[in-house]
């Protein structure tokens, strides 16, 4: 047997809510901070990975971490209001207390994308686990890291945009980046584009070279983005994207979140188009 | 390693003398068919001639519920405090299948995450194992690569004689614990035990009704996910989960907290099923495994495939508890033998 010496991974460290971003009506955004300094320092997360959520006693839910690693000192989850844990959540204020474990899960192959350009795909609070990578990216350290990005997103309605600080005011300032968000019906006030996600990104052509198309969303959005995207020329391995499935432990034991013989909190939640095809249909 | 014998009074002595020193985890009948492993406190309520127990033994290293930790959130600060662990324990007449479960449980406990809870249980537990005396008609271990008197994964193997019980060494852990009560035991001076564990083994092989070839099922299945016979099998499947929780490989589990006062309480596990409904299914109502068809095939892909993907072990040990207690006779052993006559036909 080998001794146990780590620390107990599943008991989670405290938090506390500093600040709560109405994101839309049913999506918060949530600023946290490890209560004991030591642990905020060490707390190590790359972008797409996720953690568990916990209030004490109701449970936890695993969220993926939509703050950048280089934003230091603060923790962010986007929340949509979906279940018990998340409706819990958004009862907090400011000052509440949580529990945070992690992080778990794999990473956007941020690494291999070096000297690629990007193109962002969301849409809804699937903008969530992209936008951790989109402010790696363009952080000033990693700027020149990467090409020119391209950012699709989009929402229900104006309403349900999430991060509109990001997507209308600070990311299109941003030196090569281009951001392109759409609405799915017209509305007063509105004067950007209106349509689908998928037949946005047909609309725009984006080229396939020398890039990777990034997705997140709702699934029957990823399905015709994953589409529109091979009629574009995308080759499987330059697609890729986060599956969410139901998880209780994070870290392989509890048996839950497993497609074939992959466990998602632990070989997920990022995946090449090429790697999807390989598993069962069943996410 | 070496091997001793003890007469069937130095065996009470002696397992009356570790359940003083000792948790002592053994089988125990419950009533007319029901037996178990639960901690006992002398050699009075141990029934050492039970065949396999109802429940496997697993539950001692990884309890059916658990409470992980206790957490106090008073005066806007969380504190939380670590639940008590049992300490040093032995679980004493392991039958040679349920080794082989808890062998087939350590991998997923450990790796890159160490589970606490199942590590320190381990690490405090002395396994015993206990040799076959019978072949009941669903035990089919020697088709999972196992048999009645294997001992792998014990750290003493006992096996039944007709003037007493041999007794094998097979770690030092074990070697340490025959050591601290050697006044019971006596050297296997004439060399009886190991040839007559042996013997044992050869007439219980013969005893077997039932054998099945898992030769290139995995294969098969590594090439066929979706087949129609997933489906046929579903519609018999109650749901009923009974197959996981008897099972001694089975090790998914829920986490879950209570809360009486809103403030403090405790955060538990407990063992759930991949056969459940609500299993998969996700807060916003999407179910990856809609039906039982998915469900069903999770399972047996889990026993035969996956379980092997992951660890190089098979996920099944050949006990059969799940033949004998599913409510409508699905048979992990008529399944092996219908993917190769699919796989005949491929």
């Amino acid at each position: 047997m080998t001794k146990c010496h780590c620390r107990n991974p599943l008991k989670p460290y405290p938090a506390t809510i500093v600040k709560i971003i109405d994101e839309t009506p049913d999506v918060k955004t949530f600023q946290m901070v490890f209560d004991d300094p030591e642990v905020m320092e060490n707390f190590r997360q790359k972008p797409g990975q996720v953690a568990q959520l916990s209030v004490f006693g109701v449970g936890e839910a695993t969220i993926s971490i939509t703050s950048s690693p280089t934003r230091k000192g603060i923790l962010e989850f986007s929340v949509k209001k979906v279940g018990m844990l998340t409706s819990a959540l958004h009862r907090l204020e400011p000052g509440n207390k949580v529990g945070i474990r992690g992080p778990y899960g794999n990473h956007f192959p941020y690494e291999v994308m070096k000297g690629k350009d990007l193109l962002f795909i969301g849409g809804g609070i699937g903008l969530a686990p992209l936008r951790a990578l989109i402010d790696f990216v363009l952080a000033e350290e990693n700027r020149r890291d990467y090409g020119k990005v391209d950012i699709i997103y989009g929402a229900r309605s104006m309403d349900d945009l999430c991060f509109k600080y990001d997507i209308l005011d600070r990311w299109p300032q941003m030196p090569g980046t281009t951001v392109y968000t759409t609405i799915d019906r017209t509305e007063p006030g509105w004067e950007g584009h209106v349509g689908f996600v998928p037949a946005y990104l047909e609309e725009i052509n984006p080229s396939p070279e020398n890039k990777y198309a990034i997705t997140c969303g709702p699934p029957i959005m990823i399905k015709f983005v994953l589409q529109a995207l091979e009629k574009m020329g995308f080759s499987d391995d330059q697609v890729i994207t986060t599956l969410e499935l139901k998880m209780k432990c994070g870290i392989g034991k509890c048996g839950r979140c497993n497609i074939g013989s992959k466990y998602v909190c632990l070989d997920g939640p990022v995946f090449y188009l090429s790697q999807l095809k390989q598993l069962p249909p069943e996410f | 390693m070496e091997a001793y014998t003890i007469s069937r009074d130095n065996l009470r002595t002696w397992l009356d003398t570790l359940a003083r020193d000792y948790t002592l985890i053994a089988p125990v009948r419950e009533e007319e068919t029901v037996s178990l492993f639960k901690p006992v406190r002398g050699f009075a309520e141990i029934n050492l001639g039970y065949t396999n127990s109802t429940v496997s033994p697993k539950g001692w290293l990884f309890p059916q519920t658990e409470e992980m930790f206790f957490f106090s959130t008073s005066d806007g600060q969380i504190t939380l405090a670590d639940a008590q662990t049992p300490g040093p324990a032995v679980l004493f007449g392991l039958r040679p299948c349920d080794i082989k479960g808890i062998l087939a449980l350590d991998p997923v406990f450990n790796g890159a995450y160490q589970d606490c809870y199942y590590q320190k249980r381990r690490q405090d537990t002395i396994l015993v194992g206990l040799s076959c005396t019978r072949v009941e008609r669903h035990c089919f271990c020697t088709s999972m690569g196992g048999g009645p008197t294997d001992g792998e994964g014990a750290d003493l193997l006992l096996t039944e004689m007709d003037d007493g019980y041999g007794i094998e060494v097979l770690t030092p852990r074990g070697e340490e614990l025959v050591n601290r009560y050697q006044q019971y035991f006596d050297a296997d001076r004439e060399n009886r035990v190991i040839p007559a564990r042996e013997e044992l083994g050869k007439k219980l092989a013969r005893q077997f009704t039932r054998n099945v070839d898992t030769t290139g099922v995995k294969e098969f299945l590594d090439q066929h996910f979706e087949l129609p016979y997933w489906g046929e099998l579903a519609r018999r499947c109650l749901g009923c989960g009974i197959c996981t929780y008897i099972c001694p490989t089975c090790h998914c589990f829920d986490i879950f907290d209570q809360s009486p006062d809103g403030e403090s309480g405790v955060r538990s596990r407990c063992w759930d099923s991949c056969m459940f409904s609500h299993f998969t299914r996700m807060a916003g109502g999407h179910n990856p495994r809609p039906t039982q068809k998915e469900r069903v095939r999770n399972r047996f892909l889990h026993k035969l495939k996956y379980h092997r993907d992951r660890y190089n072990l098979d996920g099944c040990v050949g006990c059969g508890r799940c033949v004998t207690r599913c409510p409508v006779n699905i048979d992990i052993r008529q399944i092996i033998a219908d993917l190769q006559e699919v796989a005949r036909h491929d």
